[in-house]
Protein backbone atom coordinates (compact mmCIF):
# COMPACT_ATOMS: atom_id res chain seq x y z
CA UNK A 1 0.00 0.00 0.00
CA UNK A 2 1.79 3.03 -1.56
CA UNK A 3 1.04 6.59 -2.78
CA UNK A 4 -2.14 7.11 -0.82
CA UNK A 5 -3.31 10.40 0.68
CA UNK A 6 -4.44 10.17 4.43
CA UNK A 7 -5.88 12.70 6.45
CA UNK A 8 -5.32 12.66 10.50
CA UNK A 9 -8.86 14.53 11.83
CA UNK A 10 -8.68 15.72 15.79
CA UNK A 11 -7.41 17.86 18.22
CA UNK A 12 -6.18 15.53 20.44
CA UNK A 13 -2.41 13.94 21.37
CA UNK A 14 -3.60 10.77 19.53
CA UNK A 15 -4.33 12.91 16.42
CA UNK A 16 -0.95 14.31 16.52
CA UNK A 17 0.79 11.50 17.57
CA UNK A 18 -1.19 9.45 14.56
CA UNK A 19 0.27 12.02 12.51
CA UNK A 20 3.66 11.94 13.09
CA UNK A 21 3.92 7.95 12.95
CA UNK A 22 2.00 8.44 9.34
CA UNK A 23 4.48 10.73 7.94
CA UNK A 24 7.87 8.89 9.19
CA UNK A 25 6.42 5.97 7.98
CA UNK A 26 4.04 6.57 5.27
CA UNK A 27 5.39 7.41 1.27
CA UNK A 28 2.54 9.15 0.48
CA UNK A 29 0.94 12.45 1.71
CA UNK A 30 -0.48 13.15 5.25
CA UNK A 31 -2.45 15.78 6.23
CA UNK A 32 -3.54 17.30 9.98
CA UNK A 33 -6.41 18.76 9.93
CA UNK A 34 -6.98 20.47 6.73
CA UNK A 35 -9.79 18.83 4.36
CA UNK A 36 -10.94 21.54 2.28
CA UNK A 37 -7.99 22.20 0.40
CA UNK A 38 -7.18 18.55 -0.45
CA UNK A 39 -8.36 16.97 -3.60
CA UNK A 40 -8.36 13.26 -3.63
CA UNK A 41 -8.30 11.23 -0.15
CA UNK A 42 -7.70 7.59 0.38
CA UNK A 43 -8.19 7.53 3.85
CA UNK A 44 -8.87 9.63 7.01
CA UNK A 45 -8.79 8.83 10.24
CA UNK A 46 -10.80 10.37 13.03
CA UNK A 47 -9.72 10.89 16.55
CA UNK A 48 -12.27 12.80 18.61
CA UNK A 49 -13.67 11.17 21.80
CA UNK A 50 -15.17 12.63 24.56
CA UNK A 51 -17.31 15.47 22.95
CA UNK A 52 -19.64 12.79 20.80
CA UNK A 53 -21.74 15.79 18.68
CA UNK A 54 -18.18 17.67 18.13
CA UNK A 55 -17.30 13.57 16.76
CA UNK A 56 -20.68 13.30 14.58
CA UNK A 57 -19.72 16.67 13.38
CA UNK A 58 -16.91 16.16 11.93
CA UNK A 59 -17.70 12.75 10.38
CA UNK A 60 -20.36 14.73 8.24
CA UNK A 61 -18.40 17.38 7.36
CA UNK A 62 -16.03 14.79 6.36
CA UNK A 63 -18.21 12.49 4.49
CA UNK A 64 -19.75 15.73 2.34
CA UNK A 65 -15.89 16.33 1.30
CA UNK A 66 -14.71 12.82 0.47
CA UNK A 67 -15.93 9.90 -2.25
CA UNK A 68 -18.29 7.40 -1.14
CA UNK A 69 -15.66 4.53 -0.72
CA UNK A 70 -13.12 6.54 1.07
CA UNK A 71 -11.96 4.60 4.58
CA UNK A 72 -12.96 5.82 7.45
CA UNK A 73 -11.04 4.94 10.59
CA UNK A 74 -13.05 6.10 13.74
CA UNK A 75 -11.50 6.02 17.50
CA UNK A 76 -14.15 4.22 19.35
CA UNK A 77 -13.19 5.25 22.83
CA UNK A 78 -17.05 6.26 23.79
CA UNK A 79 -19.38 4.42 21.25
CA UNK A 80 -19.64 1.37 19.36
CA UNK A 81 -18.59 1.65 15.84
CA UNK A 82 -21.64 0.27 14.55
CA UNK A 83 -23.24 3.89 16.42
CA UNK A 84 -20.65 5.90 14.60
CA UNK A 85 -21.12 4.45 11.35
CA UNK A 86 -24.83 4.96 11.69
CA UNK A 87 -24.29 8.64 11.59
CA UNK A 88 -22.90 8.49 7.97
CA UNK A 89 -24.72 8.31 4.58
CA UNK A 90 -22.63 5.92 3.61
CA UNK A 91 -21.69 3.43 6.80
CA UNK A 92 -20.08 0.17 5.05
CA UNK A 93 -16.95 2.08 4.84
CA UNK A 94 -16.40 2.63 8.63
CA UNK A 95 -14.06 0.68 10.80
CA UNK A 96 -13.51 1.24 14.00
CA UNK A 97 -10.30 1.68 16.31
CA UNK A 98 -9.30 1.73 19.89
CA UNK A 99 -5.68 2.89 21.19
CA UNK A 100 -4.75 5.64 23.45
CA UNK A 101 -2.19 8.03 22.87
CA UNK A 102 1.16 6.70 23.80
CA UNK A 103 0.40 4.06 21.40
CA UNK A 104 4.40 4.03 19.83
CA UNK A 105 5.25 2.58 22.77
CA UNK A 106 2.75 -0.18 22.54
CA UNK A 107 2.85 -3.05 19.36
CA UNK A 108 -0.96 -3.70 18.71
CA UNK A 109 -3.87 -1.90 18.07
CA UNK A 110 -7.29 -3.16 18.36
CA UNK A 111 -9.87 -2.57 15.46
CA UNK A 112 -13.51 -3.19 15.33
CA UNK A 113 -15.92 -3.49 12.41
CA UNK A 114 -19.77 -2.32 12.77
CA UNK A 115 -22.46 -4.47 11.98
CA UNK A 116 -23.34 -1.97 8.43
CA UNK A 117 -19.32 -2.60 7.28
CA UNK A 118 -18.39 -4.20 4.26
CA UNK A 119 -15.40 -5.94 4.59
CA UNK A 120 -13.21 -5.12 2.13
CA UNK A 121 -12.30 -2.00 4.21
CA UNK A 122 -11.30 -4.02 7.10
CA UNK A 123 -7.83 -5.26 5.15
CA UNK A 124 -7.44 -1.85 4.14
CA UNK A 125 -7.71 -1.30 7.85
CA UNK A 126 -5.12 -3.46 8.97
CA UNK A 127 -2.48 -2.71 6.43
CA UNK A 128 -2.70 1.24 7.33
CA UNK A 129 -1.95 0.43 11.21
CA UNK A 130 0.57 -2.54 9.59
CA UNK A 131 2.28 0.41 7.76
CA UNK A 132 2.54 1.82 11.49
CA UNK A 133 4.37 -1.11 12.47
CA UNK A 134 1.41 -1.84 14.89
CA UNK A 135 -0.46 -5.30 14.47
CA UNK A 136 -3.85 -5.58 14.72
CA UNK A 137 -5.93 -7.92 16.19
CA UNK A 138 -9.94 -7.43 15.59
CA UNK A 139 -12.58 -7.85 18.33
CA UNK A 140 -16.30 -7.48 18.58
CA UNK A 141 -17.54 -4.11 18.02
CA UNK A 142 -17.92 -2.68 21.90
CA UNK A 143 -16.85 0.50 23.67
CA UNK A 144 -13.79 0.70 24.60
CA UNK A 145 -12.94 -2.51 22.96
CA UNK A 146 -10.00 -4.28 25.38
CA UNK A 147 -7.56 -2.58 26.50
CA UNK A 148 -8.51 0.82 26.97
CA UNK A 149 -12.02 -0.56 28.76
CA UNK A 150 -9.66 -2.88 31.23
CA UNK A 151 -7.05 0.59 31.44
CA UNK A 152 -9.46 2.78 32.23
CA UNK A 153 -11.55 0.73 34.74
CA UNK A 154 -8.58 0.11 37.05
CA UNK A 155 -7.82 3.66 36.42
CA UNK A 156 -11.09 4.56 37.83
CA UNK A 157 -10.67 2.52 40.83
CA UNK A 158 -6.94 3.85 41.37
CA UNK A 159 -9.01 7.07 41.61
CA UNK A 160 -12.19 6.01 43.57
CA UNK A 161 -9.41 4.71 46.09
CA UNK A 162 -7.19 8.17 45.99
CA UNK A 163 -11.08 9.95 46.78
CA UNK A 164 -11.59 7.90 50.10
CA UNK A 165 -7.77 8.92 50.80
CA UNK A 166 -6.97 5.11 50.99
CA UNK A 167 -3.33 5.88 49.94
CA UNK A 168 -1.10 8.33 48.43
CA UNK A 169 -1.08 8.70 44.23
CA UNK A 170 2.80 7.88 44.72
CA UNK A 171 1.68 4.86 46.58
CA UNK A 172 -1.16 3.11 44.81
CA UNK A 173 1.29 3.52 41.61
CA UNK A 174 4.11 2.04 43.40
CA UNK A 175 1.80 -0.78 44.88
CA UNK A 176 0.62 -1.64 41.76
CA UNK A 177 4.01 -1.86 40.15
CA UNK A 178 5.50 -3.87 42.86
CA UNK A 179 3.25 -5.75 44.38
CA UNK A 180 1.22 -7.31 40.80
CA UNK A 181 4.42 -6.36 38.06
CA UNK A 182 2.14 -3.19 36.38
CA UNK A 183 4.35 -1.80 33.65
CA UNK A 184 3.20 1.70 34.89
CA UNK A 185 1.02 2.72 38.13
CA UNK A 186 -2.73 3.42 37.48
CA UNK A 187 -2.13 7.27 38.24
CA UNK A 188 1.13 7.37 35.87
CA UNK A 189 -0.82 5.87 32.84
CA UNK A 190 -3.62 8.41 33.04
CA UNK A 191 -0.98 11.34 33.45
CA UNK A 192 1.07 9.77 29.99
CA UNK A 193 -2.43 9.11 28.44
CA UNK A 194 -4.21 11.79 28.83
CA UNK A 195 -7.36 11.51 31.27
CA UNK A 196 -10.35 13.07 28.92
CA UNK A 197 -9.65 9.90 26.83
CA UNK A 198 -10.14 7.92 29.61
CA UNK A 199 -13.41 9.43 30.53
CA UNK A 200 -14.54 9.02 27.44
CA UNK A 201 -13.72 5.21 27.98
CA UNK A 202 -15.64 5.49 31.12
CA UNK A 203 -18.94 7.25 29.74
CA UNK A 204 -19.15 5.44 27.20
CA UNK A 205 -19.38 1.89 28.84
CA UNK A 206 -21.64 3.68 31.48
CA UNK A 207 -23.91 4.99 28.76
CA UNK A 208 -24.06 1.46 27.47
CA UNK A 209 -24.30 -0.42 29.53
CA UNK A 210 -26.62 1.88 31.92
CA UNK A 211 -24.53 0.20 35.10
CA UNK A 212 -23.38 1.21 38.48
CA UNK A 213 -19.89 -0.38 38.21
CA UNK A 214 -18.65 1.69 35.21
CA UNK A 215 -19.76 4.95 36.66
CA UNK A 216 -16.63 7.19 36.61
CA UNK A 217 -15.20 8.57 40.04
CA UNK A 218 -16.68 11.92 40.44
CA UNK A 219 -12.94 13.15 40.83
CA UNK A 220 -11.84 12.41 37.10
CA UNK A 221 -14.95 14.36 35.98
CA UNK A 222 -13.21 17.17 37.93
CA UNK A 223 -9.72 16.96 36.75
CA UNK A 224 -11.01 16.76 33.10
CA UNK A 225 -13.59 19.89 33.76
CA UNK A 226 -10.37 21.68 34.99
CA UNK A 227 -8.41 20.52 32.15
CA UNK A 228 -6.12 18.62 34.76
CA UNK A 229 -5.48 15.91 32.55
CA UNK A 230 -1.89 15.03 32.48
CA UNK A 231 -1.46 14.27 28.77
CA UNK A 232 0.47 17.39 26.96
CA UNK A 233 -0.93 19.53 30.16
CA UNK A 234 1.58 19.99 33.11
CA UNK A 235 -1.68 19.44 35.52
CA UNK A 236 -3.05 16.03 36.38
CA UNK A 237 -3.06 13.11 39.75
CA UNK A 238 0.18 14.05 40.90
CA UNK A 239 -0.29 18.06 40.98
CA UNK A 240 -3.92 17.28 42.36
CA UNK A 241 -2.67 15.51 44.85
CA UNK A 242 -0.53 18.13 46.27
CA UNK A 243 -2.83 21.62 45.47
CA UNK A 244 -3.50 21.98 49.44
CA UNK A 245 0.21 21.60 50.19
CA UNK A 246 1.83 23.32 47.40
CA UNK A 247 -0.54 26.19 45.40
CA UNK A 248 -2.69 27.73 48.49
CA UNK A 249 -0.40 27.32 51.29
CA UNK A 250 1.49 30.58 52.70
CA UNK B 1 11.20 4.20 68.08
CA UNK B 2 11.13 0.78 68.69
CA UNK B 3 14.33 -1.13 67.92
CA UNK B 4 13.83 -4.05 66.60
CA UNK B 5 15.93 -6.99 67.12
CA UNK B 6 13.76 -10.22 67.50
CA UNK B 7 10.30 -10.78 64.89
CA UNK B 8 7.90 -13.18 65.96
CA UNK B 9 6.36 -15.06 63.56
CA UNK B 10 3.21 -16.91 64.42
CA UNK B 11 1.99 -19.14 61.58
CA UNK B 12 4.76 -21.76 59.30
CA UNK B 13 2.53 -21.87 56.24
CA UNK B 14 3.96 -20.52 53.12
CA UNK B 15 3.56 -17.49 54.03
CA UNK B 16 4.78 -17.42 57.44
CA UNK B 17 7.75 -19.25 56.51
CA UNK B 18 8.45 -16.93 53.67
CA UNK B 19 8.47 -13.95 56.21
CA UNK B 20 10.65 -15.90 59.12
CA UNK B 21 13.14 -16.21 55.99
CA UNK B 22 13.06 -12.82 54.53
CA UNK B 23 13.41 -11.83 58.37
CA UNK B 24 16.50 -14.06 58.91
CA UNK B 25 18.11 -13.29 55.71
CA UNK B 26 18.60 -9.66 56.67
CA UNK B 27 20.54 -10.45 60.03
CA UNK B 28 17.55 -10.27 62.14
CA UNK B 29 15.91 -13.12 64.86
CA UNK B 30 13.16 -14.56 64.15
CA UNK B 31 11.11 -16.92 66.33
CA UNK B 32 8.77 -19.05 63.99
CA UNK B 33 5.33 -20.56 65.65
CA UNK B 34 3.06 -23.47 64.99
CA UNK B 35 1.03 -25.03 66.76
CA UNK B 36 2.33 -28.51 66.69
CA UNK B 37 6.20 -29.27 66.42
CA UNK B 38 6.07 -31.80 63.17
CA UNK B 39 4.33 -28.50 60.78
CA UNK B 40 7.04 -25.61 62.67
CA UNK B 41 10.15 -28.37 61.66
CA UNK B 42 9.02 -29.12 58.22
CA UNK B 43 8.65 -25.42 57.70
CA UNK B 44 12.21 -24.57 58.93
CA UNK B 45 13.60 -27.71 56.82
CA UNK B 46 11.98 -26.02 53.92
CA UNK B 47 13.15 -22.17 54.98
CA UNK B 48 16.70 -23.76 55.25
CA UNK B 49 16.59 -25.61 51.82
CA UNK B 50 15.45 -22.90 50.45
CA UNK B 51 18.52 -20.69 51.42
CA UNK B 52 20.79 -23.59 50.81
CA UNK B 53 19.30 -23.19 46.69
CA UNK B 54 20.72 -19.25 47.19
CA UNK B 55 24.31 -20.59 47.88
CA UNK B 56 23.86 -22.91 44.48
CA UNK B 57 22.53 -20.20 42.27
CA UNK B 58 25.30 -17.95 43.79
CA UNK B 59 23.10 -15.23 45.06
CA UNK B 60 24.24 -15.52 48.86
CA UNK B 61 27.36 -16.95 49.90
CA UNK B 62 28.17 -19.92 52.62
CA UNK B 63 29.08 -17.42 55.56
CA UNK B 64 25.68 -15.70 54.89
CA UNK B 65 23.60 -18.77 54.79
CA UNK B 66 25.12 -20.42 57.52
CA UNK B 67 24.56 -17.19 60.07
CA UNK B 68 21.25 -17.01 58.33
CA UNK B 69 20.36 -19.90 59.88
CA UNK B 70 21.75 -19.39 63.47
CA UNK B 71 19.05 -16.59 63.33
CA UNK B 72 15.74 -18.66 63.01
CA UNK B 73 14.27 -20.07 66.18
CA UNK B 74 11.10 -22.30 66.09
CA UNK B 75 8.52 -22.86 68.77
CA UNK B 76 5.04 -24.22 69.39
CA UNK B 77 4.81 -22.28 72.62
CA UNK B 78 3.74 -18.48 72.40
CA UNK B 79 5.30 -17.44 75.51
CA UNK B 80 8.77 -17.41 73.61
CA UNK B 81 7.58 -14.06 72.21
CA UNK B 82 7.75 -12.33 75.10
CA UNK B 83 11.08 -10.44 74.44
CA UNK B 84 9.82 -9.85 70.56
CA UNK B 85 9.38 -6.46 69.56
CA UNK B 86 7.42 -6.74 66.69
CA UNK B 87 5.19 -10.14 66.03
CA UNK B 88 3.82 -10.83 62.79
CA UNK B 89 1.24 -12.78 62.30
CA UNK B 90 0.51 -14.93 59.37
CA UNK B 91 -1.93 -17.54 60.38
CA UNK B 92 -4.95 -18.77 58.24
CA UNK B 93 -7.54 -15.90 57.28
CA UNK B 94 -10.55 -16.37 59.78
CA UNK B 95 -11.20 -13.72 62.09
CA UNK B 96 -11.85 -16.02 65.30
CA UNK B 97 -7.57 -17.30 65.03
CA UNK B 98 -6.48 -13.72 64.74
CA UNK B 99 -8.60 -12.30 67.47
CA UNK B 100 -7.58 -15.28 69.82
CA UNK B 101 -3.85 -14.90 69.12
CA UNK B 102 -4.14 -11.33 69.08
CA UNK B 103 -5.57 -11.55 73.04
CA UNK B 104 -2.91 -14.08 73.87
CA UNK B 105 -0.10 -12.11 72.17
CA UNK B 106 -1.27 -8.90 74.30
CA UNK B 107 -0.62 -11.02 77.46
CA UNK B 108 2.26 -12.47 76.81
CA UNK B 109 4.42 -9.36 74.77
CA UNK B 110 4.40 -5.84 76.68
CA UNK B 111 2.39 -3.32 75.68
CA UNK B 112 4.80 -1.69 72.87
CA UNK B 113 5.58 -4.87 71.18
CA UNK B 114 4.19 -3.68 67.33
CA UNK B 115 1.57 -6.43 66.70
CA UNK B 116 1.24 -6.89 62.93
CA UNK B 117 -0.99 -9.23 60.97
CA UNK B 118 -0.21 -10.17 57.11
CA UNK B 119 -3.71 -10.40 56.55
CA UNK B 120 -4.67 -10.05 52.93
CA UNK B 121 -8.66 -9.58 53.31
CA UNK B 122 -9.62 -8.85 56.93
CA UNK B 123 -10.12 -5.34 58.70
CA UNK B 124 -6.58 -4.53 60.91
CA UNK B 125 -9.63 -2.72 62.85
CA UNK B 126 -11.45 -6.00 63.54
CA UNK B 127 -8.64 -8.07 64.59
CA UNK B 128 -7.51 -5.10 66.96
CA UNK B 129 -11.07 -4.04 68.17
CA UNK B 130 -10.33 -6.65 71.69
CA UNK B 131 -7.13 -5.29 72.33
CA UNK B 132 -5.94 -2.98 75.06
CA UNK B 133 -3.10 -1.08 73.40
CA UNK B 134 -4.60 -1.18 70.28
CA UNK B 135 -2.50 1.77 69.03
CA UNK B 136 0.47 -0.89 68.48
CA UNK B 137 -1.31 -3.23 65.88
CA UNK B 138 -1.19 -2.63 62.27
CA UNK B 139 -1.61 -4.67 58.96
CA UNK B 140 1.74 -5.43 57.22
CA UNK B 141 0.68 -7.16 54.27
CA UNK B 142 3.38 -9.12 52.17
CA UNK B 143 2.98 -10.52 48.81
CA UNK B 144 3.71 -14.01 48.06
CA UNK B 145 6.51 -15.25 47.63
CA UNK B 146 7.83 -12.91 50.73
CA UNK B 147 11.36 -13.50 50.49
CA UNK B 148 11.34 -11.67 46.70
CA UNK B 149 8.06 -9.91 46.33
CA UNK B 150 9.29 -6.17 46.64
CA UNK B 151 6.09 -4.62 48.19
CA UNK B 152 4.79 -4.21 51.76
CA UNK B 153 1.32 -2.87 52.21
CA UNK B 154 1.13 -1.01 55.97
CA UNK B 155 -2.35 -0.50 57.15
CA UNK B 156 -3.20 1.81 59.19
CA UNK B 157 -6.19 0.42 61.37
CA UNK B 158 -8.92 3.20 62.60
CA UNK B 159 -6.95 3.25 65.99
CA UNK B 160 -3.29 2.36 64.89
CA UNK B 161 -0.90 5.28 66.16
CA UNK B 162 1.57 7.21 63.42
CA UNK B 163 4.11 5.56 65.09
CA UNK B 164 3.34 2.28 64.38
CA UNK B 165 2.96 3.01 61.29
CA UNK B 166 6.29 4.84 60.96
CA UNK B 167 8.44 1.82 62.47
CA UNK B 168 7.15 -0.70 60.41
CA UNK B 169 7.92 1.44 57.30
CA UNK B 170 11.37 1.76 58.61
CA UNK B 171 11.33 -2.17 59.24
CA UNK B 172 10.34 -2.63 55.65
CA UNK B 173 13.00 -1.01 54.23
CA UNK B 174 15.35 -2.91 56.57
CA UNK B 175 14.39 -6.27 54.69
CA UNK B 176 14.92 -4.32 51.43
CA UNK B 177 11.12 -4.00 50.89
CA UNK B 178 9.42 -1.25 49.07
CA UNK B 179 6.72 -0.08 51.54
CA UNK B 180 3.23 2.04 50.83
CA UNK B 181 0.93 3.17 53.41
CA UNK B 182 -2.96 3.02 53.49
CA UNK B 183 -6.05 2.67 55.50
CA UNK B 184 -8.09 0.37 56.89
CA UNK B 185 -10.45 -0.68 53.54
CA UNK B 186 -11.50 -3.73 51.80
CA UNK B 187 -8.81 -4.93 49.59
CA UNK B 188 -6.25 -2.68 50.68
CA UNK B 189 -4.37 -0.87 47.90
CA UNK B 190 -3.71 -3.90 45.31
CA UNK B 191 -6.02 -6.16 45.58
CA UNK B 192 -8.50 -3.67 45.50
CA UNK B 193 -7.14 -1.69 42.03
CA UNK B 194 -6.63 -4.74 40.40
CA UNK B 195 -9.70 -6.15 40.46
CA UNK B 196 -10.94 -4.72 37.09
CA UNK B 197 -8.07 -6.72 35.80
CA UNK B 198 -9.66 -9.54 36.34
CA UNK B 199 -13.37 -8.84 36.54
CA UNK B 200 -13.38 -6.87 33.32
CA UNK B 201 -11.67 -9.64 30.98
CA UNK B 202 -14.16 -12.08 32.24
CA UNK B 203 -16.79 -10.11 31.11
CA UNK B 204 -15.60 -8.91 27.85
CA UNK B 205 -14.40 -12.90 27.45
CA UNK B 206 -17.95 -14.08 28.39
CA UNK B 207 -19.79 -11.20 26.23
CA UNK B 208 -18.18 -12.67 22.83
CA UNK B 209 -16.35 -9.29 22.75
CA UNK B 210 -12.74 -11.22 22.60
CA UNK B 211 -11.28 -14.74 23.48
CA UNK B 212 -9.05 -15.90 26.24
CA UNK B 213 -6.29 -15.67 23.83
CA UNK B 214 -6.90 -12.11 22.12
CA UNK B 215 -7.70 -10.24 25.62
CA UNK B 216 -4.44 -12.20 27.03
CA UNK B 217 -2.41 -11.16 23.74
CA UNK B 218 -3.85 -7.45 23.50
CA UNK B 219 -2.85 -7.04 27.12
CA UNK B 220 0.41 -7.78 26.61
CA UNK B 221 1.01 -6.26 23.36
CA UNK B 222 -0.78 -3.30 23.49
CA UNK B 223 -0.70 -2.27 27.45
CA UNK B 224 3.00 -4.25 28.09
CA UNK B 225 1.52 -6.42 30.75
CA UNK B 226 3.75 -9.03 31.42
CA UNK B 227 0.77 -11.56 31.68
CA UNK B 228 -2.49 -10.96 30.74
CA UNK B 229 -5.41 -11.22 33.10
CA UNK B 230 -6.44 -15.28 31.81
CA UNK B 231 -2.71 -16.51 32.31
CA UNK B 232 -2.66 -14.09 35.94
CA UNK B 233 -5.16 -15.54 37.30
CA UNK B 234 -4.34 -19.72 36.34
CA UNK B 235 -1.03 -18.79 38.10
CA UNK B 236 -2.07 -17.36 41.34
CA UNK B 237 -4.81 -20.19 41.25
CA UNK B 238 -8.42 -19.19 39.66
CA UNK B 239 -10.10 -20.17 43.41
CA UNK B 240 -7.99 -17.55 45.07
CA UNK B 241 -8.48 -14.35 42.49
CA UNK B 242 -12.29 -15.73 42.84
CA UNK B 243 -12.16 -15.26 46.81
CA UNK B 244 -10.45 -12.16 46.74
CA UNK B 245 -12.70 -10.59 44.54
CA UNK B 246 -15.41 -11.93 46.96
CA UNK B 247 -14.11 -10.53 49.88
CA UNK B 248 -13.44 -7.01 48.53
CA UNK B 249 -17.09 -7.20 47.27
CA UNK B 250 -18.47 -8.27 50.20
CA UNK B 251 -15.76 -5.46 52.33
CA UNK B 252 -17.72 -2.96 50.10
CA UNK B 253 -21.19 -4.12 50.88
CA UNK B 254 -21.85 -5.26 47.40
CA UNK B 255 -20.50 -2.52 45.65
CA UNK B 256 -21.11 -3.10 41.99
CA UNK B 257 -17.84 -2.64 40.74
CA UNK B 258 -16.41 -5.60 42.47
CA UNK B 259 -19.29 -8.16 41.79
CA UNK B 260 -17.93 -11.41 40.98
CA UNK B 261 -18.09 -12.62 37.08
CA UNK B 262 -20.38 -16.30 37.60
CA UNK B 263 -18.39 -17.89 34.84
CA UNK B 264 -15.33 -17.60 36.94
CA UNK B 265 -17.21 -19.20 40.05
CA UNK B 266 -17.94 -21.97 37.32
CA UNK B 267 -14.40 -22.41 36.52
CA UNK B 268 -13.92 -22.88 40.70
CA UNK B 269 -16.74 -25.38 40.62
CA UNK B 270 -15.03 -27.25 37.81
CA UNK B 271 -12.38 -27.88 39.49
CA UNK B 272 -10.86 -25.70 37.01
CA UNK B 273 -8.27 -23.74 39.00
CA UNK B 274 -4.97 -22.96 36.89
CA UNK B 275 -1.78 -24.23 36.79
CA UNK B 276 -1.95 -25.86 40.13
CA UNK B 277 -4.69 -27.91 38.88
CA UNK B 278 -3.17 -28.54 35.66
CA UNK B 279 -5.78 -26.35 33.57
CA UNK B 280 -7.89 -23.22 34.07
CA UNK B 281 -7.86 -20.94 31.17
CA UNK B 282 -5.47 -22.82 29.32
CA UNK B 283 -3.61 -26.19 30.09
CA UNK B 284 -0.85 -27.66 31.53
CA UNK B 285 -0.82 -31.27 31.31
CA UNK B 286 2.01 -31.07 28.45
Amino acid sequence: MTSKTIIVLGENLLAKELFKAIQKNNTGQVHLNELSTIGHVDIVIETTNLDLNDKKRKLQEIEAMVTSNTLILSSILHVTATEVASWLKHPERLIGFGTFSNFYESNLIEIAYPLQADSSYLQTAQETFQLLQLETEIVEDEVGLVFPRILSLIINEAAFALTEGTATVQDIDLAMKKGTNYPLGPFEWAEKIGLEDVYAVLLGLYNQYGEERYRPAPLIKKLVSAGWVGGDKEKGFYHYQYRKTKEYSI
Amino acid sequence: MVQINKVGVVGSGTMGAGIAQLVIQNGYTAIMFDIDQETVNKAKIGIEARLDRLVQKKKASIDEITSAKQLLKSTTTMEDFKDCQLVIEAAPEKIEIKRSIFQQLEQICSHKTILATNTSSLSITEISGQITHSKRVAGFHFFNPAPIMPLVEVIQGLKTAPETIEALVEFAKALNKEPVVCMDSPGFIVNRVARPFYNEALRIMNDQVATVEQIDRIMKRAGNFKMGPFELQDFIGIDINFAATKSVHAGYYGESRFKPHFYQERMVQAGNLGRKANGGYYRYDE
